[in-house]
């Protein structure tokens, strides 16, 4: 299709008031640019007369905001900002989404949609991670992406980031990072991930639905759980609250049969609630990088044994005052109080603990970490 | 005819002496005072005019004039109402001079005659040297903190006539006696659980660390500091008479015997402005909040929620323990030498452990800017609070009373007078070196949290401090008090280091 087209269908899917379920249904029966004429109202329309008689504020929402970016001007921002403009016709719209049912009629991608083709595991949770949910969730990116597989997340704080910093922390030449974000391909969310962001696009691909410039609205991120849960060929939810976004991305995969794996974690853990809840309903456990391999089928359960933890051993004192922990995370009086030890114990224990990186001090607070990356 | 009388006025903490001279003579009648009075001061007109009335003495139909000398300097306030009333008096000769010879006023008038106090009342008398001064009798106790003379009082002007014409004897004195104590500070027994946040509070108390209480919401932050004037030691009476005099001065509430004897404790909202913090404001120069907490304790709970300038204006009395004022009229010195408590929650949303808190990394970044690097730097003590569970609540038996933890901060306190005149927390390196010696195992794991670039040049000595004071206090628990030399071990130099967290990763990690 022509630039005309494209820039067409990004300004459709630019429109406030656009949805993906309208969206599809007018480009699954017109060209991009009789669907334009067709919401500006300079053609007629029985579906998008029924939506306007529905909904009479869409006439003007649909108008004004056409207005202000009309398909050759979006085309022209795509362009600049190193846009593809991705349609199911094309060939290198990603192959898993053709029979989706809620599959996006528009992708926006900046970075190389190829990477698509490796394996792919979808690595999410929640934005309040603990520092040892940040850390699993690195060390499963790094992990992954080493075994080939192609890592896709969402860009979000916490997990998500972590996942892709670990995607990028591994040797160049293997899995990608693949991100599936909320808002334009080329509008970093949050601010402070730019950085990360932009390498994501060199390394791989950041995928949208919606048009360079848009905002990251909150119910795009719903929307955009469903295309992340469907790229992925497993989820695995590394730490969730009761309630949150990564859940229903678990749920979105559940509905496509994909599979879905979740680390457990300490009942004292709010960030781990979700996750155990999940293991609770029958969800995979997820202990290593080696149980996602296992799920993709590019390893066979654990007859090669998990690789030995190179930190050095606590001594008997401290492991009594490491076993403390329980994989919560806690202040220097709960730990004195757990393990029983006086409090000079204790505090000098935990120096030596934390200096052979057996747990982390995240202000004020104690957290048990599992073994380093690489290890 | 002319008279002069002894009296004084206020500014800053301290008085000045000052003499209102009067002068009736003929004329057209009138009334002109010179001298430097301010609003207040020129009021006094009026309320003198109706007290003589009220108290039966005619207002002379002659021409008045009063100076207040020294001329140069700014008088300000009502303390001035008496002595002008006497000077009247004297000056229309219904009162013999000689009888206020070697005799000073201090108070305000009511229309009705009545005597009234005045903030203050302690520096002033302090201020006229050996006079006899006459107040009040409801400042009766303070006065007396101060004066050199005995003091006398009296509730209404007639009086103080009477009795200077020696018509009745002195009014006497209210009785000081048998008047209850305050109640005694929140004892520390109420506390359960919370073992660190009651060291970092009995460290604090014993070696004048500032100490700063981070935690969510319902940690107990408040109620720990309110414990800590329980522990510290009571005021010697030099330090008694200095505190006494700033309240004084600021007109705060004073204690049924006049003198402050117990440590205060000043715990200001955090609206609280830049003037009301430091002092200044009025033609007196009142002192704010850090003096009234001289030689005590100021709780700024919320920490993060006072405004910058308000935190930033608290480096100088820190540094210094006084805080000078200067506006283009004068400039003054306060005394402010406290021992800084402050609270915080760790984020926006109150928090608790990690995960658990639902704020942006931006959202806390910003709340914990708020506290500038210069102040948190000023904390030897940072320590997480965390709430304390169920089980604590209900079932941990009650720590230490606020008695024997005192007792504690007592001894170590001698020591540390007895050593360097002053707290632990103003040691320098080579009093360290000298009087806390390190053991190499400490000294190792001191090289390894500055190998891991978490402690600067600074942060050690105030990790040496702190262990300093851990390990005296572990000394007078062992009942040795009298050891000179106590050798710091690693132990309390890992404790140490825990009693001065940072805030959040990624943040000035000890600074």
């Amino acid at each position: 299709m022509n630039a005309a087209e494209r820039g067409a269908a990004a300004a459709l899917a630019g429109l406030s008031g656009m949805n993906p379920k309208r969206l599809a249904s007018l480009l699954g029966r017109h060209r991009p640019s009789t669907a334009w004429a067709i919401v500006m109202v300079e053609h007629p329309d029985p579906v998008v007369e029924t939506w306007f008689r529905r909904t009479p504020s869409l006439v003007e929402s649909f108008r004004r905001s056409g207005m202000q970016r009309p398909p050759e001007e979006m085309w022209e921002h795509c362009v600049l900002s190193g846009t593809r403009v991705v349609l199911p016709s094309d060939d290198d719209y990603p192959a898993v989404l053709h029979g989706d049912p809620a599959a996006p009629a528009v992708l926006f991608a900046r970075g190389s949609l190829d990477v698509l083709g490796a394996r792919r595991a979808g690595v999410v949770g929640t934005r309040n991670a603990t520092e040892s949910g940040r850390r699993l969730a690195t060390r499963l990116g790094r992990e992954l992406a080493e075994a080939g597989v192609a890592v896709v997340s969402g860009l979000a704080r916490g997990i998500d980031g972590a996942a892709h910093r670990g995607v990028l922390g591994a040797r160049p030449g293997c899995g990608a990072p693949v991100a599936v974000v909320a808002s334009g391909p080329d509008n970093p969310f949050p601010r402070e991930h730019r950085d990360l962001w932009a390498e994501v696009v060199e390394r791989g691909v950041v995928i949208s639905e919606f048009p360079p410039g848009s905002p990251p609205l909150a119910e795009r991120f719903l929307l955009r759980n469903r295309i992340l849960a469907a790229l992925s060929e497993v989820v695995v939810v590394v730490e969730s609250r009761q309630r949150g976004g990564s859940l229903m991305t678990a749920r979105l995969a559940a509905d496509r049969q994909i599979p879905v794996l979740a680390v457990p974690g300490s009942l004292h853990n709010r960030a781990a609630e979700g996750t155990n809840r999940l293991i609770a309903d029958g969800a995979t456990t997820a202990l290593d990088t080696l149980d996602v391999l296992v799920a993709l089928g590019l390893a066979t359960g654990r007859s090669a044994g998990r690789p030995p933890d190179p930190r050095r051993r606590p001594s008997a004192g401290d492991r009594v005052v490491l076993e403390a922990f329980a994989g919560d995370p806690l202040t220097l009086d709960q730990v004195m109080l757990r393990s029983g030890r006086p409090l000079v114990d204790t505090a000098l224990a935990l120096g030596r603990l934390e200096a052979d990186g057996w747990i982390v001090d995240v202000g004020g607070w104690f957290e048990p970490v599992g073994a380093p990356v690489g290890s | 005819m002319f008279a002069s009388i002894a009296s004084a006025t206020l500014f800053g903490a301290t008085g000045s002496a000052v003499r209102v001279e009067v002068h009736v003579g003929s004329g057209l009648p009138g009334f002109t005072m010179v001298g430097l009075p301010d609003e207040a001061c020129r009021e006094a007109r009026d309320r003198v005019r109706a007290a003589l009335h009220s108290s039966g003495i005619e207002w002379p139909n002659k021409r008045i004039a009063v100076n207040l000398a020294p001329s140069s300097l700014r008088k300000s306030g009502t303390a001035l109402d008496l002595p002008l009333a006497i000077g009247v008096l004297v000056a229309m000769e219904a009162l013999p001079p000689e009888a206020v010879d070697g005799m000073s006023f201090v108070g305000e008038l009511g229309l009705d005659g009545s005597i009234r106090p005045v903030p203050g009342t302690a520096p002033m008398v302090a201020a006229m040297g050996e006079v006899r001064p006459v107040v009040s009798s409801r400042s009766y106790a303070e006065a007396s903190v101060a004066a050199v003379e005995p003091v006398r009082c009296a509730s209404t002007l007639a009086e103080v006539v009477r009795a200077l014409r020696g018509e009745e004897p002195w009014p006497d004195p209210p009785c000081l006696e048998g008047i209850p104590e305050p109640p005694p500070p929140a004892d520390l027994i109420e506390v359960r659980g919370q073992p660190l946040a009651r060291l970092a509070l009995e460290v604090s108390a014993a070696g004048g660390h500032h100490l700063l209480m981070v935690g969510p919401p319902g940690a107990g932050k408040t109620m720990l500091a309110q414990r800590l004037p329980g522990l510290l030691p009571p005021l010697t009476h030099e330090h008694a008479v200095e505190v006494t005099m700033v309240h004084s001065a600021a007109g705060v509430a004073l204690p049924p015997g006049g003198l402050v004897r117990h440590p205060p404790f000043r715990a200001p909202h955090h609206s609280a402005t830049a003037v009301s913090m430091v002092g200044g404001g009025t033609a007196s120069m009142r002192p704010g909040e850090v003096s009234l907490a001289h030689r005590g304790a100021l709780f700024l709970d919320e920490l993060g929620e006072f405004a910058p300038a308000v935190l930033d204006g608290l480096r100088q009395p820190l540094e210094e323990g006084s805080v000078r004022i200067s506006r283009a009229r004068a400039t003054v010195s306060l005394p402010a030498e406290f021992l800084l408590v402050g609270a915080t929650n760790p984020c926006p949303c109150g928090g608790g452990g990690p995960g658990a808190c639902c704020c942006g990394e931006a959202a806390k970044a910003r709340y914990l800017r708020r506290l500038s690097g210069p102040i948190l730097d000023r904390f030897d003590l940072r320590v997480a609070v965390g709430r304390p569970s169920g089980d604590e609540l209900l079932s941990a038996p009650g720590g230490e009373s606020s008695t024997v933890v005192a007792a504690r901060v007592l001894e170590v306190r001698a020591r540390s007078m007895r050593r360097i005149n002053g707290l632990n927390r103003s040691m320098t390196g080579s009093e360290l070196d000298t009087h806390a010696p390190l053991t190499p195992a400490a000294r190792h794991l001191l090289q390894r949290e500055l190998d891991l670039g978490r402690l600067s040049g600074r942060g050690l000595q105030r990790v040496r401090r702190v262990a300093l004071t851990l390990a005296e206090l572990d000394a007078v628990r062992a009942g040795r008090p009298h050891a000179e030399v106590v050798s710091i071990d690693e132990g309390e130099v890992a404790l140490a280091t825990r009693l001065r967290q940072a805030l959040a990763p990624g943040r000035a990690v000890t600074v």
